[in-house]
């Protein structure tokens, strides 16, 4: 491990302890914010006259409180894993892929081009074509942002979204033109789709398994998603690209003095982000419908740069915030059913929850910073004057653009 | 005839200029003092529904008819835009969240705030009954009798373009003329020496943003209301960032930002009313749709090189709450 050295030796008598106050500052931060979130959904229940115990039950009893409720709580996740995942990857090197959300859309079309196409190829080996198809189309829609970042500056931010827009109407075009159905049953009225996916195309249901009802669609994916999000997390930490991302991220001045080549390792990021979120619909085409059809699951990308923010950009932190919100919206269901606080509560619930994360987070980051600032100060590494006092926290430069949810990284090796 | 349609092309045309300039007048009253906005776009969210809202409210509920009703609702649109921002000015200037962080989230909450409010003035998530009351239409006078059909861009236009269009002259004033403005655009450059001066620079900055809240909520509320006639989700169609691109294009100035305006004012309104026109009816329907995208992408990619940002955008000022 060649780049390890590069960060360790001034670090190495205190890297353990700025290790776990980083984690622990994570985690304060991470309860205190959904502490906050619950004490003002609280306030909110209170205001339709229901009891915040009971509605947060029908939540929860709704989606972890029997088997099938966790199948739809985990199957409403596994999208959700690399959504994020693939928002988490771009942040890591200070780039916002707000574009995640184009990038499946395509990808959706390009993994039904596969499944249609190569309908030949035995079981396994079609399912494997189709979701390389699928990464394929991603990375080709994320690298367009990344090139013109990298060769004209264009930000990222304006161009993913107008290739959202994009892709919505490319979606629309490939299932009304060369995709379109042909096997309609006759006189009657189908929804505007592709063709069929033959069965052996389909990702199998691992429902069953745990006696959770098929309607659930809880398949192999989900552990694909995991499996993704333990590669994302050694990529981040445990190689070199990971090293150089971290580093054009929360300083590209001194990456390019150390010799990284900033354009090359973004459009990196890009490409890797972009094969991620071509994963993101293949639950909707594979797992659940097994056809590309108008009716497709959107928004998905969006939710995603919310369930990063919230798995505050690790990739492990990101499964767990991915289920956070399955069991959210699978409470949606129950919320509706038996409280009369109305469905649109969840959706405030999430919002107020990403506020609240993103603000005690930055707050927690900023308090680390400057304690450690102070241990420094104290352990006469710096001037005195340069300890800052409680309330204004620490002064001096800083820019904001790229290092924010990225406490204590320099120790977290 | 080719000329009418392209007169209604201009129309239209003048009808999105409104929408992206009044919000990228926005954008530049918070880039100018340092608070980079890219929540544009929520903030627009939550000024159609709102508006919307408020028109219907203020002339069929309070009973205030014409036109007071439909200018009440068009400033309770700005004024839930603006308290919307707070929430923005709060996290990037008093939190320091990073800008563009918090502009992603002020985004995401719009959307789900926008249904949740939806529910409650409508009793419907989605969208509200069609049809709702708008300001009395005008011609412009003279340029409504321009000859071959022409004229009739300059038909049948809601008061709030004319409005917007002469938005530039007390902007462009406020901005280079007065103390306020000078001091908010030396916030955006230099906020270590605009302190020194003995200015507060969040103060500053919380006008900007709450100011950007105001004319992006304003522009929502005509995009419902003047333009539409109701809310829907999903309306705003990214308008908010291509505001945010025309901003961009037109180097943070209110006079630039008017051309930049139009012209993707115009690149939107091909897909709505040119879709028949030579050359472009020999693509699919789909793809004419992605029109203004491809624009905005081009001009982005093209010229976003030449233009300056102001200094301090997007970094985080630690100059503490006080002056």
């Amino acid at each position: 491990m060649a780049t390890e050295g590069m960060a360790a030796p001034a670090r190495l008598a205190r890297a353990r302890p700025a290790w776990l106050e980083g984690f622990l500052g994570q985690l304060i931060a991470l309860l205190a914010s959904l502490g906050i979130a619950l004490l003002l959904g609280s306030l909110l229940i209170v205001a339709y006259g229901e009891s915040p115990v009971a509605v947060y039950s029908a939540i929860l009893k709704g989606s972890l409180g029997s088997a099938d409720g966790i199948g739809y709580t985990l199957s409403i996740a596994t999208p959700l894993i690399f959504s994020a995942l693939a928002v988490a990857v771009c942040f890591k090197g200070g780039l916002f892929n707000i574009g995640v959300e184009g990038q499946y859309l395509v990808a959706m079309v390009t993994a039904a081009w596969a499944a249609l196409t190569f309908d030949a190829l035995p079981g396994p080996l079609l399912v494997f074509v189709v979701l390389l198809f699928a990464m394929l189309g991603g990375m080709v829609w994320a690298a367009i942002p990344g090139i013109l970042k990298v060769k004209t500056g264009a930000h990222e931010v304006v161009t993913t979204i107008m290739l959202n827009g994009i892709a919505v109407s490319l979606l629309a075009w490939a299932i009304n033109f060369p995709l379109k159905f042909t096997n309609a049953p006759p006189g009657q009225n189908v929804d505007l789709r592709t063709d069929l996916f033959s069965d052996k195309a389909l990702i199998g249901d691992i429902g069953h398994y745990f006696g959770v009802t098929p309607g659930a669609h809880l398949s192999w994916l989900l552990f694909l998603a995991i499996a993704a999000a333990i590669v994302v997390w050694f990529l981040l930490r445990r190689t070199r690209l990971g090293y150089e991302a971290r580093a054009v991220g929360s300083s590209p001045g001194s990456a390019k003095a150390g010799g990284v080549s900033i354009g090359a390792t973004q459009l990196r990021l890009f490409l890797i982000s972009g094969a991620l979120a071509g994963l993101v619909g293949m639950q909707e085409i594979l797992a659940d419908k097994g056809y590309l059809g108008q009716n497709y699951v959107a928004t998905l990308g969006f939710t995603g740069i919310a369930v990063a923010f919230l798995g505050q950009n690790n990739p492990i932190g990101i499964v767990f915030a991915a289920i956070l919100w399955g069991v959210l919206s699978r409470g949606e269901v129950t919320l509706q059913i038996q409280t009369e606080v109305p469905r649109e509560f969840i959706i405030i619930l999430q919002g107020i929850l990403i506020l609240s994360v993103v603000i005690t987070y930055q707050i927690a980051k900023r308090r680390l910073a400057a304690r450690q600032l102070q241990r420094a100060g104290a352990a006469g590494e710096l001037e005195d004057s340069a300890a800052p006092d409680e309330s204004s926290g620490p002064r001096g430069p800083e820019t904001a653009g790229s290092d924010a949810f990225e406490p204590a990284d320099e120790g977290g090796r | 005839m080719p000329f009418t349609d392209i007169a209604v092309a201009i129309q239209i045309s003048l009808t999105y200029f409104t929408i992206i300039y009044l919000t990228g007048i926005g954008g530049l009253f918070s880039e100018r003092s340092g608070i980079v906005n890219i929540g544009l776009e929520g903030l627009m969210i939550i000024g159609t529904v709102t508006g919307a809202f408020g028109a219907r409210f203020f002339t069929d509920t309070l009973g205030l008819g014409q036109p007071w009703g439909p200018i009440l609702g068009l400033l309770f649109g700005a004024l839930c835009g603006l308290l919307f921002a707070g929430i923005h000015a709060v996290a990037t200037i008093s939190f320091r969240v990073d800008h563009i962080v918090s502009g992603v989230v002020i985004n995401l909450v719009a959307i789900g705030l926008a249904r949740f409010l939806s529910q409650a003035f409508f009793g419907q998530a989605t969208q509200s009954d069609p049809g709702g009351p708008h300001l009395a239409i005008l011609n412009i006078p003279l340029l409504s009798s321009l000859p071959s059909g022409l004229g009739r861009a300059f038909q049948e236009l809601s008061p709030i373009v004319i409005v917007a269009a002469l938005m530039v002259f007390p902007v462009w004033y406020v901005l280079n003329r007065l103390r306020w403005g000078l001091r908010l655009r030396s916030c955006g450059e230099n906020p270590e020496a605009t302190r020194s001066l003995g200015v507060s620079v969040p103060l500053y900055r919380y006008q900007g943003v709450l100011l950007s809240g105001a004319f992006a909520g304003m522009s929502g509320a005509f995009l419902a209301s003047e333009v539409i006639g109701n809310w829907r989700e999903g309306q705003t169609l990214g308008l908010g960032f291509i505001s945010l691109a025309a901003l961009i294009l037109s180097n943070w100035n209110p006079v630039r930002l008017m051309f930049f305006a139009w012209l993707f004012g115009f690149a939107v309104a091909i897909p709505l009313r040119l879709n028949d026109a030579p050359v472009i009816s020999l693509l699919p329907d789909q793809f004419i749709r992605m029109i203004p995208y491809v624009v905005t992408i081009v001009a982005i990619a093209g010229f976003v090189g030449r233009v300056r940002p102001p200094a301090a955008a997007g970094k985080a000022y630690e100059g503490g709450g006080g002056t």
